[in-house]
């Protein structure tokens, strides 16, 4: 499999989009039908998007959690709160969508007319809060609230062979924007220069949602730092973690770049630390390992905690498992997980490397999604000698 | 100095006594909020609030958080809690390093994964340590993992308190507001600039980011828009409440000459929003009767702007704008959309408090009372059947004999219509 190109083609999409939503609607149901849930209410926009497959406007930061979306058993509906139909699929026909309101008392009483609601025996809520608490009793007072979060959790974790193909065109879309920053690369750029270049080249491309902002960092100073407007120095490491939202699903990466010129020979000794540390992670990434395994792999290569987390899943925005040192120990991987696997290193008076790789978890083993390196003329750097592995 | 805008003379610039600087003291920014902040926990008699939405925890802590996406902004969130009693917020953050230049060491902490159920009773040990078991403690969200790490202890609603708080800006939170502002304006002058027949929206938000950045922007608040509106309602997509269908997510649809673009675009700086609306026209000049739309859009926002004033209430604002546009009244609507508001407060979020003409109704509008420091965003909308529409959007702040703007932006191509000086 590998990246579907982004355009519709006369004889069809290239991506099923149709066929992906029905699969996802289908996996929910049957978990709600396991669980014995009449009703399943979501409301954090990763649900919601999964769900009923809304194309939802980006907005960066965490939002309270409401209704968005509510499941009924009982012919398989899916009502979403929307005020038109745009971004909305045909499937999901006008009756079954819900104005939004700021009015709490006029939204409860949408959500109310929703048929089935006000019969539920179990309502599952994939999330919580005063709100929503509130309103379901006052829907449905004799309902059983269910958390709902690890059933939505494992529908979403196993992906699709055609969830994987849309979450490689993904990869395809975060690796254009990364040779778009390395050939920006050279002594004097700024990371907010970068940052301008990759906004730029993923708009050329079609896309506009970069679900994670960071995209360029100087690792001599800090991983998580922001973007700076101080012209990079030549022999300067730069982390360069590009990420793109395509069809609901995202990609994200990161590469480390030297500004300007060759690694030195400590640059090296520090990539190929970096390198070997994370491949012992990355082959540990088979079905049924579990996270402090991943952990192990990690501390067992000498490396120390680094402030990110290790391991994460991916699909339609992140997911768990988080698997960093002391979280995640007990979470067990399985067969179709998608996950970002990442690893930094530090050497004192020589800085530090980053990167991070897309991998599928299949039971041939892990399956890298990323490539392994922008080879692009001008940016004398340098990362993987070996390309197709890390 | 006589500074016009719209056409209207705006007043003093003082809010609460002070002129707005132009440069933000973002120390003493954090220092003011988070003496508002602990004064409205004192007033409602709250020991401890816990904060977990990205916004808050920004107006609480002031540490910069990455700009990510709701999923990353929930499972990786960093968390705030500020206790009466203390002037420094305590910040469980996964991204330490953006938090250590501003928020005291001993206050840095691990990051609380209240989304997580494995971390139940780390959550129960930590937030003990630092909450006292007979304080009274509120938050604003309660993910299952955290209610069940609080047991059987009662929480108020935080977002009341944080609400009260973030109403009023001081001026160095106004400061930030119209270097957001500017930020996001001064992009959009090479995108309406590049912008021609056969652009991609796409393409379009690429140079938007592209010149945000260079210009020291922090990030992407909301996608922005660059929806083409057709003459019908009926044209457009269909909408629940029957009004015209907006705001449509962006795509790489390419532009034709004559479409008629609402844009919308919305830029951070220091964590303070910004919110650019113009009507632009793709390779075309307005034809009268877009001329017109215009010049309706115009007397809608003199009439707003003329009640703006400590005292007036949102009420005033909204019947203003319905007096102004007899036009819409007689096609059963009103000058802004159904589904949104005439006005919306900004700050730390696009969208906050106070909202006027929103289906809150009436008396909701004419119990709320304007006072200095407001800062909110007017965004009457002109729709005539048939021909189309015209929207955009400026930001102001009550001052207290009046107001003043934040935005200052060209209405190219219907109007070089701006004001005459600027205030800083």
């Amino acid at each position: 499999m590998s990246s579907l190109g982004l355009a519709a083609l006369p004889e069809g999409g290239r991506a099923d989009f149709a066929a992906i939503r029905a699969d996802r609607r289908r996996r929910l149901l049957d978990a709600m039908a396991a669980a014995d849930l009449d009703v399943l209410v979501l409301g954090r926009p990763g649900d919601i998007a999964f769900a009923a497959g809304v194309r939802p406007l980006f907005t960066s930061g965490s939002r309270p959690y409401s209704v968005g979306c509510v499941i009924v058993r009982d012919g398989s509906r899916v009502h979403v709160l929307a005020d038109h139909d745009e971004g909305v699929p045909a499937e999901i026909a006008h009756d079954h969508v819900i104005g939004r309101s700021w009015n709490p008392r006029i939204a409860s009483a949408r959500t109310g007319q929703i048929p089935g609601l006000a019969e539920a025996r179990r309502i599952g809520s994939a999330g919580m809060s005063t709100g929503v608490a509130t309103l379901l009793a006052t829907i449905a007072p004799a309902a059983q609230i269910v958390d709902a979060r690890p059933l939505v959790r494992a529908a979403r974790a196993r992906k699709s062979a055609a969830e994987v193909a849309v979450i490689e065109t993904a990869c395809s879309l975060a690796e254009a924007g990364l040779a778009a920053m390395a050939q920006e690369l050279r002594p004097g750029v700024t990371t907010r220069r970068l940052a301008a270049r990759y906004w730029e080249r993923l708009g050329q491309l079609g896309v506009t949602v970069v679900p994670d902002g960071l995209v360029a960092c100087r690792t001599a100073c800090r991983l998580c730092g922001g973007l700076d407007g101080s012209p990079l120095a030549e022999g300067e490491l730069v982390s360069l973690s590009p990420s793109v939202t395509y069809g609901g699903y995202d990609a994200t990466l990161a590469r480390t770049l030297v500004v300007g010129g060759s690694p030195t020979a400590a640059v090296g000794k520090l990539r190929d630390r970096a390198l070997d540390s994370l491949r012992e992670v990355v082959t540990t990434c088979v079905p049924g390992a579990t996270g402090a395994e991943l952990v192990r792999a990690w501390t067992g290569a000498g490396e120390p905690a680094f402030g990110a987390a290790l391991a994460h899943g991916v699909g339609v925005g992140i997911e768990e498992p988080i698997i960093d040192i002391g979280l995640g120990a007990d979470e067990v991987l399985a067969e179709g997980m998608m996950l970002a696997v990442q690893g930094w290193v530090h050497e004192e008076a020589v800085g530090s490397w980053h990167h991070r790789e897309m991998i599928q978890v299949t039971g041939a083993g892990p399956r890298l999604l990323t490539r392994p390196h922008p080879r692009a003329a001008g940016a004398a750097a340098t990362t993987t000698s070996s390309p197709g592995a890390i | 100095m006589g500074v016009m805008f719209l056409g209207r003379a705006v007043a003093g610039g003082t809010v609460n006594g002070d002129p707005i600087p132009d440069v933000p003291d973002l120390a003493r920014m954090r220092q003011q909020r988070s003496s508002r902040l602990r004064g409205s926990m004192r007033e409602r008699g709250v020991d401890a609030l816990l904060l977990l939405g990205t916004s808050a925890v920004q107006y609480a802590a002031g540490a910069a958080a990455p700009i990510v996406d709701a999923s990353r902004a929930t499972l990786l969130r960093p968390v705030a809690l500020v206790l009466a009693d203390d002037p420094e917020p305590h910040l469980f953050t996964p991204y330490r390093e953006a938090a250590d230049e501003r928020i005291a060491a001993d206050h840095i902490h691990p990051p609380l994964w209240v989304e997580l159920d494995g971390q139940v009773a780390d959550i129960a040990a930590r937030l003990g340590r630092l909450v006292p078991d007979d304080a009274t403690l509120a938050a604003d969200e309660m993910p299952y993992p955290l209610r069940r790490a609080l047991g059987d202890r009662v929480v108020a609603e935080g977002a009341v308190v944080l609400g009260a708080a973030r109403l009023i800006k001081t001026p160095d939170e106004l400061a930030c507001l119209r270097a957001a502002q500017s930020m996001n304006e001064a992009a959009m002058r090479t995108v309406q600039d590049a912008l021609h027949p056969g652009s991609r929206q796409s393409e379009l938000t690429g140079i938007l980011l592209r010149e945000a950045f260079e210009l020291g922007a922090g990030g992407v608040g909301v996608d922005a828009i660059w929806q083409v509106m057709p003459r019908r309602r009926s044209d457009g997509p269909w909408a629940f409440h029957g009004d015209v269908a907006y705001p449509a997510p962006s795509s790489d649809q390419i532009l034709r000459e004559g479409d008629v673009m609402w844009v919308d675009s919305g830029i951070l700086y220091e964590g303070y929003a910004s919110d650019f609306g113009r009507t632009w026209l793709v390779g075309a000049d307005p034809n009268e009767q877009q001329r017109e739309h215009f010049a309706r859009w115009v007397a809608v926002m003199q009439a707003v702007l003329d009640e703006i004033r400590p005292g007036a209430t949102g009420g005033d604002l909204c019947r203003a704008a319905r007096k102004a546009d007899p036009l819409s009244a007689a096609e059963g609507g009103k000058p802004w959309l159904e589904q949104f508001y005439l006005a919306h407060g900004l700050g730390v979020d696009s969208a906050e408090m106070p909202f006027f003409g929103t289906d809150l109704g009436e008396e909701f509008d004419d119990s709320f009372v304007l006072e200095p420091g407001m800062s909110f965003e007017l965004e009457p909308v002109i729709w005539r059947e048939g021909t189309g529409g015209y929207r955009s959007e400026d930001l102001v702040v009550v001052t207290d004999d009046g107001w003043a703007p934040l935005s200052d932006y060209t209405y190219a191509p219907y109007e070089e219509h701006r004001r005459s000086e600027t205030a800083r």
